[in-house]
Order: C-alpha cells, then structure tokens, then sequence
C-alpha cells in the first residue's frame, strides 16, 4: 500500500513518466484528473457558491497539513500558500519533483470552476517554491483583473505557457 | 521505533489520497497498459523510496519493515508481524487502502494491489531478498520478506 501520506510523491512519478512518453500524455491526465474532481465537486460547487468551496478548502488546509490562509470577502476567495505541503512533499523526495509539478492543481481546479460559473486565477509565483496564491471569484473582469497582475500565472491547458521538459 | 524513516509524516492524515490513487490506476491501466503502470510503481519503489532499496542491497529490510509498520498503525490498519527463521511476514488483517474506498462506496480497480505486489517485486531486485505478496481477503494480505541470499 502506497500510504496516503505518500500518494503526491506517486503522483509525482506518474507525471514524470507520462511527461517522458509525451507532454500529450500528461495533458490528456490532467484532463482525467479534472473530470474526476468535477465528479466529486463540481456539483457541490455549483450550488454552494464560493461559501462551499471555502469549506472545502477550509477542511483540505487542516487535512493536508496546509501553512497558508483562506479568507472569504464578499466575492472573492482568496487561498494564500505559504507552505504547500504538496510541493514541499515532492521536492522533499529522492527521485526529485517533476518540473511541472504545480501544474497540476489549476489542471483540475479550472474544470471544477468552470462548471461551478466560477473563475479562479491561480499565481504559482514559482514553480521550485513551495507557496502560491489562488483567487476565486464569481466575477469573470475580476478574474481577468487578478490575472495580470499575477507573477507566474498557471495556465495549463495552454501548451505556450508550459517550459519544455 | 528503532530504524530510521527517510519519509516519517505526523499531523493529519487525509486518507481520501486512496481514493485519488484509485482513480489514477484505474486510468493509467485502461489508457496506458499494466506494464506501463508497473514501470511508475517501480520508479516509486526504486527511486522515491531509494533509501529503504538501498538498505535492502546491504541486506537490511528493517527500514521496509518499519516503513509498514508505521504508515500501517498511521492510518489505523490491523496488521501484525511474524518472524521466523529468515522469514519476516507482515500480515495486513484490515487495510486502510481497500477499507476507506470500500466504505465510501467506491469500487476498487482490479489492479488497485499491483501498487503493493509491484513495488514488492521492485524492491527485491538486486538484494538478497525475496519480497512476495499474497491477497489473503478483500481487505487482507501478507508481504512476506525472504532471505534467499547471504
């Protein structure tokens, strides 16, 4: 059993491998791993607003050992990482975290928000550092606001913004 | 605990990540092949857990006894270990993995136990141990760890 303490560290060579046979592969993943997160909370999104992904998120920081804060104003969620134990796991790691480890987490996030009618932008900041910001908002200019002004914005599904591997 | 850990995790667990490892073989088996899926679990168990493959090589499999041990009372699996001769079995009588997707309803993938089987496997190459797998139950198995070389 692959204890679940050490699933990212799995997760991490499973990008690796699929990146090796072909970015395509990786790609069509994430896609997978979003279809599965819409299953799981897409609907709940969908009718808890940003309220029910505040929850949700609320309860992953505590579960996944999170340092970082969550604050819900008005119309925007804003998730601040100061820690993330996800990538801080796969950097803390004898085989190395894969370079678009962080990827990842807007991959499946964009498809959950995009069937919620929400719009998250998601500021890795850096991609070998483990801290990030993601906004949430109902508000699509908002979005669009937040996305400029963000330092290394996280936009997976175009193939421009990813570094060769 | 007497061996050291490389990976020794505290706080909370989020055992939902069983389900997310599900998923992902579920996946990888369907679009890519078991043997592709063998080769990421062989990289988990040769490359992520290097430390415990290497302590294998110099004949130690305390650190992989260990590592089940912990990560086994961690998330509140039944277990228990029988050492006989140049034997050491660790006997899982409830796992964690198969336990919380069962109870949450979801269906395990055939191949959900090929991480355990696989990684087993990986883990003996080139040492002087034989690291077997044996499905017992739908929540059960044994892992035993052989000697065969000195």
């Amino acid at each position: 059993m692959i204890p679940s303490d050490h699933f990212v560290r799995f997760y991490n060579e499973v990008f690796k491998s699929l990146d090796r046979k072909g970015r395509v592969h990786l790609v069509d993943y994430w896609h997978e791993l979003g279809r599965l997160q819409v299953t799981e909370l897409g609907d709940r999104f969908k009718t808890g607003g940003l309220e029910a992904a505040y929850e949700y998120w609320q309860r992953i920081f505590l579960e996944e050992n999170c340092e970082g804060e969550i604050k819900l104003n008005g119309d925007v969620l804003e998730l601040r990482m100061h820690k993330c134990p996800s990538l801080s796991k796969a950097m803390d790691n004898d085989s190395g975290a894969h370079g678009l480890y962080c990827d990842h987490c807007m991959a499946w996030v964009e498809p959950v928000m995009a069937h919620a009618g929400l719009h998250a932008v998601f500021d890795m900041e850096s991609r070998t550092e483990p801290h990030c910001v993601m906004r949430v908002t109902r508000d699509k200019k908002k979005a669009e606001e937040f996305a400029k002004h963000a330092k290394l914005p996280s936009t997976p599904y175009i193939p421009a913004s990813l570094p060769p591997r | 605990m007497s061996t050291p850990l490389r990976y020794q995790d505290t706080g909370e667990v989020h055992l939902d990540f069983h389900r997310t490892t599900n998923g992902t073989i579920a996946y990888l088996r369907q679009k890519h092949g078991a043997e592709f899926l063998d080769d990421v679990f062989r990289h988990t168990a040769q490359d992520v857990y290097r430390s415990i493959w290497d302590d294998l090589k110099q004949g130690d499999p305390e650190q992989l006894v260990t590592h089940w041990t912990y990560f086994t009372e961690r998330e509140k699996g039944v277990y228990k270990i029988e050492r006989e001769g140049n034997e050491i079995c660790f006997i899982v009588l409830q796992c964690p993995a198969t336990t919380y997707l069962r109870n949450r309803g979801i269906v395990v993938d055939p191949e959900f136990r090929r991480q355990t089987i696989t990684m087993n496997q990986a883990w003996s190459e080139g040492t002087p141990f034989e690291i077997s797998t044996k499905i017992t139950g739908e929540d059960a198995y044994v892992q035993t760890i052989r000697r065969v070389k000195l």
